[in-house]
């Protein structure tokens, strides 16, 4: 069970013994091992931690760390704690670092945020990207104010004018300019816009 | 032309560096600017055989930068009047071989451009600066070091010392932002600023010497209308007050009186932006309200009391929720108010039904203060109408409030014929007797235009009718989804009208709610039922008996008395204001100092108190809204009126040349407008010009027209002060050096150098160059990278945003961007093919150097793992693909440096090569760089998002119909040839011509 309970909780190396960023690791068990990453979140997934601080103070330190990491992690994270003023060089360096050295770089502001990361990355290990992909199925409303608010400047107010005056959404892609300007808080310019893209080719040269 | 036009082309030509012009708002700067074009011509066409030896025969071409549509007509329309140069409009949709032969071909033309075109052009070297005679810049408020006017200016420069001409008839946005008027300056190499107020000597004495006879009508609210506007500003105030609260804005700025502007959002965007992301939920919001609310001041003198009736009940469903004031006290009263406007729902013994209403509406606020103290509820003037009528059960009387001014315009229209039949003045050949009348927007003049032939009345029962329709249709729907109505939780109470029970309240808001509606739907279905039978029956017939049937007191008043009486009352006024008008007139003409602004002296005819109160006299009569005029009446009456065009403000088109109008009627106030009037007059001195100002008295309007006055003239103050500070650094040619010397060898020094240091050691250094899709020119990136010394190569990508090398393309987002892109999943799709086409996909994370370097506010992060926190968002992202790298980058310098480091020891990137990644092999077509132009984008994210239409039928349905509006019409079977599926098809056209469920309530 040592090895189950291993394995649905994040592995703290033992380095990072006192970092305060531990308290904020509440949505997800964690256990201190003995690793080389400063965390292993999953299988195929594992962090170091820095702070832009320590970083200014020892600058070959994350080079060195990234050298020990294993190539058996698919993910590899930076987890990068913004907790200084004047980030640009700082940043830059550690960018280019992660960057060159194929590990992602994920930035936090605030201890909670670090460890908000690693409890997110874990809970979601095995989770389907649904969430950030396109909707497809809603109900007619939701699809209805997706197209319509593709449109620069179209909010949630003038979707509802617009579907109240014309009836459906065909009636409205056929609508005149001056229908369309009689929609109370449709502007001319909103008017033209909508009128554009509805009446105007979808290829403007043949 | 004017005479003072002539002096502010010459000023600008005595420098060759060119010159910034900052003019008031309406001046003519479509005239200046053709007037210059023509000085340019005239002056390279006589020197162009020996006296300069560096620039070569032919003057190149002018480019106009940015001109908007209306500006752009108007100069055209004058250049081609002088018939001395010829004028091309290089749109967008120009294709790049054609915008190559223009530039080659059209050496003394003028040539409008947008900047992403001509920026593209000067890179690929489609157009060589030396071709280029001098750039006419007309929106100069927009430049700023990193803009693309500016990228576009050093673009020039650095090749060729041309002048560079700015414009911007904003003063207000050239003052916005620290020394904003240098900076542009700078930006754009111009070292002379001239300022021409409407207050300037000389413009002042041109606009003066034949002014226009102006009239000032001020014309009372009624009283509900008053309540609105106080309850609005109240709102308002209070919401400025929790603003103010929350200590992150300076106090000074925010009063309800800055409030009444566009430019307030600006102001209170521009202090807050530098922490927007820190804010919580509840700040943003208090600035979208106040938005929201100087909306709906704007429309409660603009929308007819039944359509404003109509755009509350749509905003208490699109913001009931979220919003803050909607649920404030002073909310309630905009709601109560308007409905008041609208109907009134009586008992069957007769009594009215009043929900709490807690103050009497009265002119002055502290007045309803004082009365709201009382805790009394007191019944609104216009709504005691006859009690009597009890034969209606639940019966819904309608109060349909005109909009007083409709009544003034007719009467103003009126007495206007009757001038002009009398024919008291010869009238002379030149003059058209055209009135203009010009107000907002287009719907308004639609509106007034239904007015004067329909008669207001009918025009109120249009309105209403279709309202009550609208009410009607809901029920049925609401009908058929009961079980979902009554599971709504108990919070929607707002959205149906529902207000939480105040302790005072004599009957249940419950109750009343219902009253109401039933009155609602019975006077709807009433409607529905006479429509139907309107097939047969005349339309105006039926509406006309059904008025009669519901609120039975058509009163017999001899209206035509009434009228003439009025008329000439109207009369006898305007003569009298005539005289006051001259006087005022001659007193401004007298004190010729820079404060004699004569728009303001000429409202200054407004202080005759004398007017405004036989305005009201005159109106206050009928102001009731149950008076009714007949409409066979209204229809003889129109008969008699003038010929009257009507003009939108918004529509920005120059009517006045057209139409020749000698009688202007401005129905909505607008300064910029005033101004327009003054400049035609000035230009057309012997023509005879009337104009009537129509304001609604004590209202916003002149709130807001007078401090849209002051706030100019506290811009050119502002703008006077810094150009005496101003430091331009030039060379020692009087040459200005521009933003950033030091990254911009002079181009004859560099070729020196090649030469002098053999074999050219600049050759050794390494040429870097970035790919950049055409869209990415938009955004200031490009050009700073540019200013770093990176060759910047547009083409249009199908994949990334930019190029670094054959193995990086980065994605770049801006904060927002990223937000967006995750909700519409855009993001997700763009990595996908950026990891499969490039080993080295980089996501750009760019924050804005101004604004706050953090993701979210602390409290935003949460205690639990939210999925719709960015967090999450992100996490996901890196864990479906792990090979992407983020890149997060504090400003658009940083992210150039980053750029220029990830590029050392990288090969440069292959235009041609990163051009075909991602572009669909079926399509054969080979891409030139103009495709993003040559795509209405809009209509193609609008198309894609539409259920059934996928990634692999999108092209199909583009190719098979021309436009949106032709795919609304074609037929299922046409569809699902097109995109290859029945099911698909069916999806889509039962998704377009579905039902809009009709959401107001």
């Amino acid at each position: 069970t040592a090895a189950s309970q291993s394995k649905n909780a994040i592995l703290v190396s033992n380095r990072q013994k006192g970092n305060p960023l531990l308290k904020h690791i509440r949505n997800a068990r964690w256990t201190f091992a003995d690793i080389v990453p400063d965390y292993v979140i999953g299988q195929s997934s594992c962090a170091l931690y820095i702070s832009l601080r320590y970083h200014l103070l020892h600058p070959d330190y994350l080079y060195y760390r990234i050298r020990e990491l294993q190539k058996n992690f698919k993910l590899r994270v930076i987890l990068c704690h913004i907790d200084i003023e004047d980030v640009v060089k700082p940043l830059h360096e550690v960018t280019r670092t992660s960057l060159l050295h194929d590990c992602t770089l994920l930035c936090g502001w605030s201890l909670e945020e670090c460890g908000r990361y690693l409890e997110t990355i874990k809970v979601f290990e095995n989770k389907p990207a649904d969430s950030i992909r396109e909707h497809t199925d809603s109900d007619y409303l939701s699809r209805f104010t997706h197209a319509l608010t593709s449109i620069r400047r179209v909010n949630k107010t003038d979707v509802i004018t617009l579907g109240s005056s014309f009836g459906s959404l065909s009636r409205i892609m056929d609508a005149s300019m001056e229908e369309l300007a009689r929609c109370p808080g449709i502007g001319e310019r909103k008017v033209k816009r909508l009128y554009d893209t509805f009446h105007e080719p979808f290829k403007r040269v043949t | 032309m004017l005479p003072f036009e002539e002096q502010v082309v010459a000023d600008l030509l005595e420098d060759p560096n060119g010159g910034l012009v900052v003019l008031s708002s309406g001046l003519p700067l479509a005239s200046l600017a053709a007037t210059l074009l023509l000085h340019l011509h005239h002056q390279s066409s006589s020197t162009s055989s020996p006296s300069t030896s560096t620039s070569t025969a032919a003057a190149g071409c002018y480019l106009i930068l940015s001109a908007p549509e209306a500006l752009k007509e108007q100069i055209r329309r004058r250049l081609l009047d002088s018939q001395l140069l010829p004028v091309h409009d290089v749109g967008p949709d120009v294709p790049a071989a054609h915008r190559r032969a223009l530039y080659t071909s059209s050496s003394g033309a003028a040539l409008f451009l947008t900047p992403r075109v001509l920026a593209a052009d000067l890179l690929t070297a489609h157009l060589s600066p030396t071709r280029v005679g001098a750039l006419l810049l007309l929106a100069a408020h927009r430049a700023s070091d990193t803009s693309s006017d500016a990228f576009i200016a050093r673009l020039l420069r650095q090749r060729r010392l041309l002048p560079v001409y700015a414009f911007s008839d904003r003063p207000h946005a050239m003052v916005a932002g620290f020394a904003k008027a240098e900076r542009a300056m700078k930006s754009l190499y111009i070292r002379r600023l001239h300022l021409w107020p409407r207050f300037h000597v000389l413009a002042a004495a041109d606009l003066e010497r034949a002014p226009p006879e102006v009239i000032d009508v001020r014309v009372p609210m009624t009283p509900p209308m008053v309540g609105i506007q106080a309850a609005i500003l109240d709102a308002m105030d209070a919401c400025l007050k929790e603003l103010r609260r929350t200590n992150k804005v300076d106090v000074e700025d925010l009063t309800v009186d800055k409030g009444l502007f566009k430019s307030f959002d600006e102001i209170v965007r521009r202090q807050l932006d530098p922490l927007w992301h820190t804010l919580g939920k509840k700040t943003k919001q208090l600035v979208a309200d106040l938005r929201t609310l100087r909306k709906l001041l704007d429309y409660l003198l603009r929308y007819d009391a039944v359509t404003y009736l109509t755009y509350l009940d749509t905003l208490r469903v699109s913001e009931g929720v979220r919003s803050v004031w909607i649920l404030a006290d002073s909310s309630h009263k905009i709601f109560e108010l308007a409905k008041r406007r609208v109907y009134q729902v009586t008992r069957p013994d007769g009594t009215k039904v009043i929900t709490s209403i807690k103050r009497t509406p009265t002119k002055k606020r502290k007045v309803a203060d004082t009365s709201s103290n009382k805790g009394k509820e007191t019944e609104n003037e216009d709504s005691t109408t006859n009690k009597d009528d009890a034969q209606k059960v639940n019966a819904l009387e309608e109060v349909l409030e005109e909009a007083p001014k409709w009544k003034v315009l007719r009467e103003l229209l009126q007495e206007i014929a009757e001038e002009q039949s009398k024919g008291d003045a010869v009238v002379h050949e030149d003059e058209s007797g055209i009135v203009l009348v010009a107000c907002k927007d287009e719907r308004s003049c639609l509106q007034l235009q239904e007015c004067i032939s329909k008669g207001p009345q009918q025009v109120m029962r249009d309105e209403w009718e279709k309202y009550l329709l609208g009410k009607a249709e809901l029920h049925g729907l609401h009908k058929k989804k009961k079980k979902r109505q009554s599971q709504q939780p108990k919070g929607f109470g707002v959205l149906d009208g529902e207000f939480p029970a105040g302790p005072s309240e004599d009957a249940g808001p419950v109750s009343i709610r219902n009253l109401e509606t039933n009155a609602l739907l019975a006077a709807a279905s009433g409607i529905s039922k006479l429509n139907k039978e309107a097939d047969v029956k005349d339309d105006s017939v039926a509406s006309c008996s059904k008025r009669g049937s519901i609120k039975g007191k058509g009163k017999g008043v001899p209206k035509k008395i009434v009228t003439k009486r009025q008329a000439s009352n109207r009369k006898k006024k305007s003569t009298t204001e005539n005289e006051n008008c001259q006087g005022t007139d001659v007193e401004a003409s007298d004190k010729t100092d820079e404060q004699s602004e004569i728009d303001v002296s000429k409202v200054s005819a407004k202080d005759d108190k004398q007017s405004e109160i036989d305005v009201s006299n005159v109106t206050a009569k009928d102001a009731s809204p149950a008076s009714t005029a007949d409409n066979a009446e209204n229809l003889i009456d129109a008969k008699m009126l003038p010929p009257v065009q009507f003009y939108a403000l918004d529509s920005d088109q120059h009517v006045l040349d057209t139409w020749k109008p000698s009688v202007i009627i401005v129905y909505h106030p607008d300064i910029t407008f005033v101004r327009e009037i003054e400049v035609y007059k000035a230009e057309n001195p012997l023509k005879k010009l009337k104009v009537y100002f129509l304001f609604y008295e004590e209202s916003s309007e002149v709130q807001k027209f007078e401090s849209s006055i002051r706030r100019e003239n506290e811009a050119f103050e502002s703008l006077i002060r810094q150009k005496s500070l101003m430091m331009i650094p030039v060379d020692q040619s009087g040459r200005c050096l521009g933003p950033t010397p030091a990254s911009e060898p002079e181009p004859i020094l560099s070729q020196n150098s090649l030469t002098r240091k053999a074999g050219g050691r600049r050759a050794t250094e390494k040429d870097m160059q970035v790919i950049v899709d055409m869209r990415e020119f938009m955004s200031s990136l490009p050009n700073v990278l540019h200013q770093k010394g990176i060759r910047i190569i547009p083409v249009t990508l199908e994949v990334g945003d930019y190029v670094l090398s054959p193995l990086i393309c980065v994605e770049r987002k801006s904060i927002s961007d990223l937000f967006q892109s995750f909700a519409s999943g855009r993001l997700y799709n763009q990595v996908e093919t950026m990891i499969r086409y490039y080993k080295i996909p980089v996501l750009l994370i760019e924050f804005s150097q101004d604004k706050s370097f953090s993701f979210q506010s602390a409290s935003e992060v949460g205690d639990d793992v939210s999925p719709t926190n960015i967090i999450s968002k992100l996490s996901l992202l890196v864990l479906h693909f792990p090979r992407l790298r983020i890149v997060w980058s504090r400003s658009l310098h940083a992210t150039a440096d980053i750029f220029i480091s990830l590029k050392t020891n990288q090969d440069e990137p292959d235009e041609t090569k990163a051009m075909r990644v991602g572009v669909p092999s079926e399509d054969g077509v080979v891409e030139d760089d103009v495709r993003a132009e040559n795509y209405n984008t809009s209509a193609i994210e609008f198309l894609r998002r539409l259920p059934g239409v996928t990634d692999a039928n999108y092209r199909a349905i583009m190719d098979g119909c021309g436009s949106l509006a032709d795919l609304a019409l074609l037929p299922v079977e046409r569809l699902a040839e097109l995109m290859g599926s029945q099911k698909g098809a069916r999806t889509l056209k039962e998704f377009l011509d579905a039902k809009c469920p009709s959401m107001i309530s």
